[in-house]
């Protein structure tokens, strides 16, 4: 068999026909979007949004680990780290190294998270007006959240004093588009950290809607206020936050939930619930389940046991005794015992306890006299009512109410207490004690070189 | 088809001169030591005189003789043979083959040439000299084998990734492997479930040969993606005339190349009392001479552990003393192949058939690979002018597989488990947790199930068209399809899926690469002193990748393992992605006076990788070579048979980053089961390949008639615009953003000796010796940037300008404080001051992963009918990080079993050792340092083969062609002095990422050591 030219030039051209390919080198992602078009319209700007949460929910910010946090640096000997993981056993051990990726991951996850929101704020206008407010609201309200966690875990305390001068956190309001010099920032004072967690939450608290599903809220805003507001022992404006989030909740269909243990293992938003993350097993990381929990529960190990001297602080009767349950060979607490289940944020209970405080302190009544506050969250768990207050009982009361979700070290941080060590008996640690401040991470310094470390991390 | 042309030619040459008339006719029959098939067409001749004939179809020849003379037997690739005539009437011959000819034809990038002409680089290895090595990959087969190609698996796991590295590591966070191309077709080398390795899925027996293109002059025409250097694979084809069937059986039992020595029960009770005791002594309490001081003492909660991890039995008494480690290997791992292949066919029409069935049960419990491969190579002559041909493949690879290292069911992790923890309780049920330490993942045995299945067909046709002596056209066109499927199941007692009544999971992955080349060769010869050749095409590239998951959980028994039953489907998803490379590309060879020799290439690619403002890349190299021995002053010189000298020069490519880096993204997310988005990749239109430019001088030599062949090279890599993965300040919202920046120097020389030491008819000898030595230097970051430090606390690896890529960065360790006992670090990089505070220490380079140099020799020895072959292999100089050891040499910081040396602790003041004091949960020196460092320089026995060819008298007998029988072990013996299991080693869960796989290298984290094999088989030829 022999071709002749025609036959030649046909198979030929039906070769290069075949390959002709210039248009094939333009290909587009499946799986990501550019991202003129994630911001150019009302719809996706709104998905961004909830791109912010997502960021705010991972495990390694409020879906777990600032909690874990909290209670390592606060563990105060009445809880004793078994499990494996060095990471929160440095924390445990106030003897942190910088490198500690969880720490490190943190960090990331919490600036991943306000640049997100701040995205948004650059496109706002293109959002349809009649949600603006809410969608501006929520922005802030997360970047606020964030940047309050921050400051209360990389700086010193409030309370401390020279807010003016201790570095918290650097303060980064516009989105990164691109990488320049521009982006070496300092670290910002804890007194300008704060100023700006402020203006950010009280303008959310402005633009929400009482009703807004399990996002953001205006008596949602109104408790982070009143944390925030109490750490810098404004005992007055706390009261008011924390009466407006009870006043504006309650009338939304907010209120303790009568038996105490079912106010925890949640796999939705309970009536005492004013904020939570929301896990499911489509997105199931909760670092506290992970941790506290036994393998029974789809646990670790039971890396975290509750000591007696723990467990003796709370009175007969008190039903939130029952939480102390043996499981994995130790005793365990089983407010993170189930798997999937909603990290609780804030909690009614917790704008009780800090109406009564303040008002308290302030010697007023706003909104209920600091009696009526602490004996309904008495009642609850089965205990008698209280004729008299002190403060040290009113502080007490709330250890107890709200222990192992992270909040005594803050309390602890802003009542300038001090917390024992948990391997060595004659050594505590004072409110302002450099090792109950988490590192810069060593990538972070590195990366940027104008960041200073935090006293006692090397330099 | 190369050589069945050649034989046409030398039965033409030959034919004039066989009518001598002698006394008398000897007879005989030439068999190839190679394959022990018989060889057509060799040149036989008596010796000073023209008299001569080839032998025929079968291998056999007829020739007058007169006694006293002497027969030459020569044969291109074959060492020659001279047999002086006695009495006999016939004469049997095997000829060795000569590893290292100027005739031996090389495969380079679209064509092929004679080593002789060659002036770039190539590495070249036949299929048959790895036939018969009991490993799953040819990648592991080519360990030792090349110069300058490093080979390391990452552990004993069966079927899972081997690294290589072409003249060292050109990247930090793009690929680092070289591109696979067989048959011309550039195939799919990664991208696949997990861990699972998609060279795995060929069968090595049907490969007739390996180059690895090296040099810029060789690898340049493939342009942007030549920076790792190129494998070329070639499978073999039919030869015509009678139809040659060879059927092979092979079996042999594995074993670990090592084992690490563990504390038993009283070791390990010791230890952990101390440990708490030393806590309480130091906290001012005595509970063993105090008991008042016993209550919440430290020494009372480990004795409270050490009761709960003995079970039912009491550890005071010392009856449990389990060996855990030897829990996690497979007391029945061995290997199983069986091959057949036919080869044949007539003038126009020639086949290459096989079909091969292999099965590894690993060294490790719970991991076995199975491979059932097929191959069709076929061409068909139409007409003088037409041809076309096809090569089908087929394979399905099985794979029981295992988690990552750090999982707590990696079986070795097993040994994390206390000696006084019986295996199984009082009613025969393997205890867990809180009885074990860990998840005992002895219940993944029982009770889970994963199965990776992977079909894979890689099958191109092509059509070529001489146009006259001097132009042809070749067109191929191929499809590489991967279909693969992964399913797991954890029942309801594994620690997967303890929580959930089990856990499943269901992947479908299918990764289909369409490639196409077309190209024209020209040859010519002008004024008989101007050889020329040259080739010029395109070739168009587009591979995609279709990924399917599903995960469920609460299965109603752990008998129903498919998703089906699962009542809750916890995940979802599906994923797509794509790239397409468009390239043009030339090569011009040119040849003066058979002397001066010149190649030009150069190929023009464009990618859907790269940004809108850097679409194309050119890329040019040239060479140039001269054979001094082919001048008329050393022509024909005894002693000095071959000298040539060759450089070249040129520029290559790396495109191996992700598909679409060089967009700003944002990709989905989701809260509260809404769908989101948020910020993924930051802009970068400019984003491009990497660009190396090489430098290569070599010289080749051959002396005593070839009898000592060898070559010389030093190169210089230098490697710019690195794409890096460039560490930003986290407040961005991003941890690093993709750049072109940076640079990265390659250089070093390599050394190839073949010796046929001795050869007669009855014993031969050939030692082939190879040596690189490869020094890397990360030479620029980006600006004012000096290092990318160790980003994982518990590994060192980091990158810094002026050190080799991924250099062990951290606390020197100082030892141990004689006084108290603990842990010292330096704190100033003079090594002067000493601190036995973490936080405090100086960091700084203390060990390095890169090998100083690779070697290997190897000795094939024949002696009438018996071959020994052995290849001993080395790498040197490199350092392994036991990322492990902080947990299982750590003395006694935890409750995990320690190694036995951790018995040299220091206990009382005064004592010299370099193990801290034990103390609970204190990490006195348990923190990631040069401690954990230790030599990794290794030299194995790699490859051991004895094998015995009957005889032809035997094999006329049995009415077969040839029949061989052989032992062949693998990895033998392994001479270290690492402290771990096994020194080739590399923590597979460090390597997730790209970037992540080059910095982390030389970790061992309760990583799987080799297999030993032992095997034997039988070939049997007809």
């Amino acid at each position: 068999m022999r071709f002749n030219y025609i036959q030649l030039s046909l198979i030929l051209s039906a070769c290069i026909m075949l390959f002709s390919c210039g248009d094939q080198l333009e290909l587009t992602p499946a799986q990501s979007v550019d991202q003129e078009i994630a911001l150019n319209s009302d719809a996706n700007i709104k998905r961004v949004l909830i791109g912010a949460y997502a960021n705010m929910r991972d495990e390694e910010f409020w879906g777990g680990r600032t909690i874990l946090y909290a209670e390592m640096l606060g563990a105060n000997n009445e809880i004793r780290w078994e499990g494996t993981f060095n990471q929160p056993r440095e924390i445990y051990n106030k003897s942190i190294f910088t490198n500690n990726s969880f720490i490190t991951n943190t960090w990331l996850r919490s600036y991943s998270a306000i640049n997100v929101v701040n995205n948004i704020l650059e496109v706002i206008d293109l959002v349809d007006e009649a949600d603006r407010d809410r969608i501006l609201g929520e922005a802030l309200f997360i970047r606020g959240a964030i940047y309050f966690e921050l400051a209360k875990l990389y700086g010193l305390p409030y309370s401390e004093g020279n807010a003016n001068i201790n570095l918290a956190v650097p303060l980064v309001l516009s989105p990164t588009r691109e990488v320049s010099e521009e982006d070496l920032l300092p670290r910002n004072t804890v007194e300008e950290v704060y100023q700006q967690v402020l203006e950010d939450l009280e303008t959310a608290e402005d633009l929400l809607p009482a009703s807004n599903g399990f996002f953001a809220r205006n008596y949602v805003a109104s408790a982070l206020l009143s944390r925030v507001y109490l750490q810098m022992e404004r005992f007055e404006d706390a009261r008011d936050a924390a009466n407006r989030s009870i006043t504006v909740a309650t009338e939304n269909g907010k209120s303790l939930i009568d038996d105490y243990m079912s106010a925890f293992n949640n796999p939705a938003d309970t009536q005492e619930d004013l904020f939570a993350i929301q896990v499911n097993a489509q997105d199931p990381d909760n670092a506290m389940h992970l941790f506290y929990s036994t393998p029974d529960f789809g646990g670790r190990d039971g890396d975290v046991t509750i000591l007696d001297a723990h467990i003796n602080q709370y009175e007969e009767g008190d039903e939130r005794l029952e939480q102390f349950v043996e499981r994995a060979g130790e005793i365990r607490t089983d407010k993170w015992r189930d798997q999937f289940r909603n990290v609780k944020v804030i909690r009614l209970a917790e704008m009780y306890l800090t109406r009564a405080e303040a008002n308290f302190r302030e010697g007023t009544s706003i909104g209920a006299t600091p009696l009526e506050d602490i004996n309904r969250i008495r009642a609850r768990v089965n205990l008698p009512a209280k004729s008299s207050l002190s403060l040290e009982e009113i502080l007490m009361e709330r250890k107890l109410e709200l222990a192992h979700e992270g909040h005594y070290i803050h309390d602890i941080k802003r009542t300038r207490g001090e917390i024992q060590d948990n391997n060595t008996t004659d050594l505590q640690y004072n409110f302002d004690d450099p090792r109950m401040v988490l590192p810069i991470p060593q990538r972070e310094m590195d990366a940027n070189p104008e960041l200073v470390q935090n006293s006692g991390y090397g330099g | 088809m190369k050589r069945s042309l050649l034989i046409v030619m030398m039965v033409l040459l030959a034919w004039p001169i066989t009518g001598w008339a002698q006394s008398r006719t000897l007879t005989g029959q030439v068999i190839s030591g190679e394959d022990n098939l018989t060889l057509p067409g060799v040149n036989v001749r008596i010796k000073d005189t023209n008299r001569g004939t080839v032998t025929d179809i079968d291998g056999t020849f007829s020739i007058p003789v007169s006694n006293g003379e002497t027969l030459v037997f020569s044969y291109i690739g074959f060492i020659t043979q001279e047999v002086e005539v006695g009495n006999q009437n016939t004469l049997n011959i095997t000829l060795q083959p000569d590893a290292q000819t100027l005739g031996e034809v090389v495969v380079v990038g679209y064509g092929s040439v004679t080593r002789g002409d060659l002036t770039g680089n190539v590495a070249s290895l036949k299929g048959s000299e790895i036939a018969n090595v009991p490993v799953p990959t040819f990648q592991e087969a080519l360990q030792g084998r090349m110069s300058g190609v490093f080979v390391e698996s990452s552990s004993g796991k069966v079927g899972e990734g081997v690294k290589i590295r072409v003249r060292g590591t050109s990247s930090i966070s793009g690929g680092n492997e070289p591109l696979y191309v067989i048959d011309g077709i550039p195939v799919t080398s990664s991208g696949t479930i997990g861990k699972s390795n998609p060279l795995a899925d060929i069968n090595f027996n049907d490969i007739e040969s390996f180059e690895v293109l090296k040099d810029a002059s060789a690898a340049a025409i493939y342009g942007a993606r030549a920076s790792n250097g190129v494998v070329l694979i070639t499978t073999k084809s039919g030869t015509s005339g009678k139809t040659k069937f060879n059927v092979g059986i092979q079996r042999g039992v594995s074993s670990p190349t090592r084992r690490n020595e563990f504390l038993n029960s009283a070791q390990y009770i010791e230890l952990m009392r101390e440990s708490g005791y030393n806590n309480d002594l130091a906290n001012g309490l005595d509970p063993i001479n105090n008991p008042a001081d016993y209550e919440d003492s430290d020494l009372e909660f480990v004795e409270g552990r050490l009761d709960r991890y003995a079970g039912h039995t009491d550890w005071r008494e010392g009856n449990v003393n389990t060996d855990w480690q030897e829990q996690a290997f497979n007391p029945d791992a061995g290997i199983t192949n069986v091959n057949f292949s036919a080869s044949g066919g007539d003038e126009k029409t020639r086949f290459y058939f096989s079909t091969a069935y292999d099965k590894q049960e690993g060294i490790m419990i719970r991991n076995n690979f199975e491979r059932i491969s097929g191959r069709l190579n076929l061409d068909h002559k139409i007409s003088d002018r037409f041809s076309l041909g096809a090569n089908f493949s087929l394979a399905r690879t099985e794979t029981t597989r295992l988690p990552e290292d750090n999982q707590f069911n990696n079986p070795i992790q097993l040994v994390a488990l206390a000696p006084i923890t019986p295996i199984r309780d009082e009613n025969g049920v393997l205890y867990d947790r809180p009885t074990t330490t860990y998840y005992n993942n002895l219940i993944d045995s029982e009770n889970a199930n994963w199965l990776t299945t992977s079909f894979r067909n890689i099958n191109s046709i092509f059509g070529e068209y001489v146009f006259s002596e001097k132009l042809k056209f070749r067109s191929d066109f191929a499809v590489d399809i991967i279909n693969q499927n992964d399913e797991r199941f954890f029942g309801s007692r594994t620690i997967t899926g303890q929580g959930t009544n089990g856990f499943g999971t269901s992947r479908w992955a299918r990764i289909v690469n369409y490639n196409t080349n077309n190209y024209f060769t020209y040859t010519n010869t002008f004024s008989d002193r101007h050889q020329l050749e040259a080739v010029a095409g395109m070739s168009f590239q587009k591979t995609e990748d279709n990924y399917t998951r599903v995960d469920g959980q609460e299965f109603p028994l752990d008998d129903l393992k498919t998703l089906e039953s699962a009542a809750e489907i916890v995940e979802g998803t599906s994923t797509f992605t794509n790239f397409s490379f468009l390239s043009y590309f030339s090569r011009i060879n040119y040849k003066l006076d058979n002397k001066y020799l010149m190649t030009l290439s150069a190929r023009y690619d464009a990618s859907s990788r790269f940004g809108e403002n850097n679409k194309y890349g050119f890329f040019p190299a040239g060479s140039i070579g001269w054979i001094i021995t082919e001048e008329g002053f050393l022509k024909g010189s005894e002693g000095l048979s071959l000298l040539k000298i060759r450089t070249s020069y040129g520029l290559t490519g790396n495109a191996e980053i992700g598909n679409f880096d060089h967009l700003g993204l944002f990709g989905p997310v989701s809260y509260g089961l809404q769908p989101g988005l948020e910020p993924t990749q930051i802009y970068n239109p400019n984003l491009t390949w990497e660009t190396t430019a090489q430098f290569n001088v070599g010289i080749e030599f051959g002396l005593f008639s070839d009898r000592l062949t060898g070559e010389l090279d030093y190169y210089d890599k230098q490697t710019s615009d690195l794409l890096l993965l460039v560490p930003v300040p986290g407040t961005t919202g991003f941890a690093t953003q993709r750049q072109n920046i940076g640079k990265m120097q390659n250089y070093g020389f390599e050394v190839v000796l073949n010796s046929a030491n001795y050869a007669d008819q009855n014993f031969s000898w050939n030692t082939s010796f190879n040596f690189a030595r490869n020094i890397n230097r990360v030479r620029e970051l980006a600006e004012g940037q000096n290092s990318i430090p160790p980003s994982n606390s518990r590994f060192l690896n980091g990158i810094f300008v002026g050190e080799a890529i991924g250099v062990f960065y951290g606390p020197k360790y100082a030892g141990v404080d004689p006084g108290n006992g603990d842990a010292l670090y330096y704190s100033n990089e003079a090594l002067t001051e000493t601190t036995n505070d973490y936080n405090d220490a100086a960091r700084m380079v203390v060990g390095d992963p890169n090998p100083d140099f690779i070697a290997g020799i190897t000795n094939n020895l024949t002696y009438k009918n018996v071959e020994l072959s052995f290849l001993f292999q080395g790498v040197f100089g490199n350092e392994i990080y036991e990322g492990g050891a902080g947990f299982y040499a750590a003395n006694g910081d935890w409750f995990d079993n320690s190694t036995a040396e951790q018995i040299n602790r220091w206990q009382n003041p005064g004592d010299i050792t370099n193990i801290p004091q034990a103390r609970l949960g204190e990490c006195n020196g348990c923190n990631a340092s040069s401690r954990y460092i230790s030599d990794g320089s290794y030299v194995r026995l790699k490859t051991l083969s004895l094998g015995y060819n009957l005889p032809s008298n035997l094999t006329d007998q049995m009415k077969i062609s040839s029949a061989r029988i052989y032992l062949m072990a693998q990895n033998l013996l392994t001479f270290t002095s690492y402290m771990g299991w096994d020194p080739e080693v590399n923590a597979d869960y460090l390597g997730s990422t790209t970037s992540d796989a080059n910095v982390f290298q030389g970790n061992d984290f309760y990583s799987a050591p080799q297999a030993k094999t032992f095997s034997i088989g039988l070939n049997v030829g007809f």
